[in-house]
């Protein structure tokens, strides 16, 4: 589907392209398909964004700002909060790899 | 006032000053090199070198080098004195004193050393606004000083600030008149650190984002590391899914029939 005439986003797309071992909508249809999960790309394309939309309205709560669904929709889609989530998720797994190193006495 | 000093000052006073005639006729022998003439010269007016010198006092610099310095010009307008040109020693010596000295005191006063132009500039600009608001009653802007000088707003701004006075960051701070351990640096407060508020503010968020990918139904969590490519397990091999087209390359590659 091509993008509605005119619209520009301000802050670019969020692509996979500058994430190391990241999946496209493709791919991952894929894996969750010979999972069970069975999905094409569209699918998995909003299953991811709308994981995005709960976790971008736990943060529009938190700073309990204007939390309409617009706000949260763009927030969601914004490649910045995308990264951000990224990071965070990154800091998460490294901390867990820590603490399980920590417990095997590594 | 230190005893080399009043030695020097009681030395300067034993040499008589000279008469127009003797400053001439002394003028004459040291244009022909005699170097005496030229030693008494300088004697003679050594007074007038410390009195130059003395007005330049507590300008960031010793006395016994704002002399040393003033002597230094008054050699130099020693060896330029035209008596042709029917002038008194001292009218022209004091031009080469000052110069001398203020020199010294621009190269010398500060941390900062400021090229003799800046500092001249620095004078101009303070001698202006004095000027200005004695006349309009309030204080020039920048631009207006900036102006009048004929130089651009930046280099006043610059001038301006290394002219300032300086500090050691390594000074020890006194507390009620009593000299602390701490230092300047110390206490100074670093505007770009995040502060406590900053801190509760992103472990709040954080900890809400923590609850929130808690809160994701297996099937959102899995997608979203995939597309972040954030895998379990890294030696789960079936967190690295290939296309047919690529399992085949790969087989091909590696020669398995």
């Amino acid at each position: 589907m091509t993008m509605p005439k005119g619209f520009k986003s301000e802050h670019g797309y969020a692509t996979v392209t500058s994430v190391e071992g990241a999946l496209d909508y493709r791919r991952i249809a894929e894996k969750m398909t010979s999972e069970g999960y069975k999905m094409n790309h569209s699918t998995a394309r909003n299953i991811f964004l709308s994981a995005m939309r709960k976790l971008a309205s736990h943060v529009v709560d938190t700073y309990r700002i204007d939390s309409s669904s617009e706000i949260v929709d763009r927030t969601a889609k914004d490649p910045r909060f995308q990264e951000g989530i990224f990071e965070i998720m990154d800091e998460i797994e490294a901390d867990k790899k820590t603490s399980t190193q920590g417990e095997c006495g590594i | 006032m230190s005893d080399m000093l009043q030695h020097f000052f009681k030395e300067v006073g034993k040499s008589p000053l000279l008469t127009r005639e003797e400053e001439v006729e002394l003028s004459k022998r040291i244009e022909k090199g005699d170097a005496k003439a030229r030693d008494r010269m300088i004697r003679s007016n050594l007074r007038l070198a410390i009195s130059i010198a003395k007005k330049y006092q507590n300008k960031g610099c010793s006395l016994e080098d704002l002399i040393q310095e003033s002597s230094i010009g008054l050699m130099k307008a020693v060896e330029r004195f035209d008596w042709r040109k029917g002038f008194k020693f001292s009218t022209y010596a004091c031009w080469w004193i000052r110069q001398s000295v203020r020199r010294h005191i621009a190269s010398h006063s500060s941390s900062i050393k400021l090229p003799t132009y800046a500092k001249n500039m620095l004078w101009k600009s303070r001698q202006m606004s004095l000027e200005y608001e004695k006349e309009f009653g309030v204080k020039p802007t920048k631009k207006e000083v900036a102006d009048l000088l004929g130089v651009s707003v930046s280099t006043i701004d610059s001038i301006f600030a290394c002219s300032g006075p300086t500090d050691s960051l390594d000074r020890n701070l006194s507390y009620r008149s009593r000299q602390t351990s701490r230092t300047l640096a110390e206490v100074l407060v670093d505007e770009n650190a995040s502060g406590v508020d900053d801190k509760l503010d992103s472990a709040t968020l954080l900890s809400s984002i923590r609850d929130a990918l808690d809160s994701l139904s297996d099937r959102e969590q899995k997608i979203v590391r995939m597309r972040f490519g954030i895998s379990e397990d890294d030696n789960n091999i079936k967190n690295y899914p290939l296309k047919k087209s690529e399992f085949d390359k790969i087989k091909s590659a590696s020669g398995v029939s």
